[in-house]
């Protein structure tokens, strides 16, 4: 039988050449393809894929939001994320989040047949910049035991996350409520929680906040080139 | 005879997926690869392709850049830019640098193959994500 991947990527592009990656291995085929990780859940849940590969950086609801909502209807989903970032906070919750394969999109024609292998095998993959910052992350959580340090706790639901990055992209409450299929009121008393418990006092500080802890992605400026060396015709 | 293609983007899973594209069109051949603008200089200047598809944001040099310099080396190589930058400003930074054409990925699938026929023949292709289809 053929191991079933669900895709989710924003970008057709890249959801094209991920397929072609995936499907020239025999024995895989893509049963399904999402363009955000709303799309991606309705469609995991309906096609049961044996893999999901979610992106990180996708619209209305990220690969991190999607992954812990995708586990909490049935932990036995095997998600791969992809991202951009190997930045430690963004490592950090996707494993908090439940993933079992983190893969740097710039690596992905080199390690993403590897980590699908890796979960159909029921281990996990990670980039190797992730085994460092696990270990590190041991090592420190040893050391804040040791001195009755309490852990991190996460501030936000998983419903007020969702609001955050839907406002943080610039959606009225209407439109949030219409999304998520709630009142508008209970938009709004949603809004008023999350700036209280994140000590905000505008919509401004919560697009910052949305941005330093990888809610949504922002596209940056392009760097001036640096190339030292410059071939002659 | 067919039009002769070099693609230019840091990801090779976009590479991969552009290729896929192009490859669907039997007049269309991809004749390398490269992952940044200095790489892509070289291949310009040994391949010799009709159309370099190229992104605008790359390491060591960035797209605008590379195009400029293609320009000046290379006359009658035409550029073709495929980027997540949907903005008209960046548009006509790529224009004055010497672009025949502009789209941005998110619509590739409808636009990629009608942009690089356009670009082969001289005729200018621009379409940004709010204002599809521009070509003149």
């Amino acid at each position: 039988m053929k191991l079933r991947i669900l895709l989710a990527d924003d970008h057709e592009i890249v959801r094209r050449g991920l397929c072609a990656l995936l499907q020239k291995h025999d024995g895989w085929e893509v049963c399904g393809e999402a363009s955000d990780g709303r799309q991606a859940i309705e469609m995991a849940k309906q096609l049961k894929p044996d893999v999901v590969i979610l992106d990180i950086g996708m619209p209305n609801l990220n690969g991190l939001e999607t992954t812990r909502q995708l586990l909490q209807h049935d932990p036995h989903f095997k998600i791969i994320v992809l991202t951009i970032t190997d930045a430690d906070q963004v490592i950090r919750e996707a494993l908090d989040a439940g993933a079992r394969g983190f893969v740097l999109k710039s690596d992905a024609a080199r390690d993403l047949v590897s980590a699908v292998e890796a979960l159909q095998s029921k281990r996990m993959f990670f980039t190797p910049r992730v085994n460092d910052l696990v270990l590190r992350g041991f090592l420190d959580k040893g050391r804040a035991i040791s001195r009755n340090e309490p852990p991190d706790l996460p501030v936000l639901t998983a419903r007020e996350r969702e609001v955050t990055q839907l406002l943080a992209e610039g959606k009225s409450s209407k439109e949030v409520a219409s999304l998520l299929n709630l009142s508008t009121k209970t938009v709004e008393t949603h809004r008023s929680n999350i700036m209280r418990k994140l000590g905000l006092h505008s919509i401004r500080d919560l697009v910052v906040y949305a941005i330093k802890n990888s809610i949504i992605q922002i596209q940056m400026p392009i760097p001036p080139s640096n190339a030292t060396e410059i071939p002659v015709a | 005879m067919a039009v002769r293609i070099l693609l230019v983007d840091d990801h090779p899973v976009v590479r991969q997926g552009l290729r896929t594209l192009l490859e669907s069109r039997s007049h269309l051949e991809i004749v390398g690869e490269a992952s940044d603008g200095v790489e892509a200089l070289e291949k310009v200047a040994s391949l010799k392709p009709d159309v370099v598809v190229l992104d605008v944001t790359m390491p060591r040099m960035n797209g605008i850049e590379a195009c400029r310099l293609i320009q000046q080396r290379n006359p009658g190589r035409e550029v073709l830019f495929v980027t997540q930058h949907d903005s008209p400003q960046m548009m006509r930074e790529a224009l004055a640098a010497g672009a025949r054409g502009y789209v941005v990925k998110s619509n590739l699938a409808r636009d990629l193959v009608e942009a690089v026929e356009a670009v082969s023949q001289h005729r200018e292709f621009t379409a940004l994500a709010r204002n599809p289809h521009g070509q003149s």
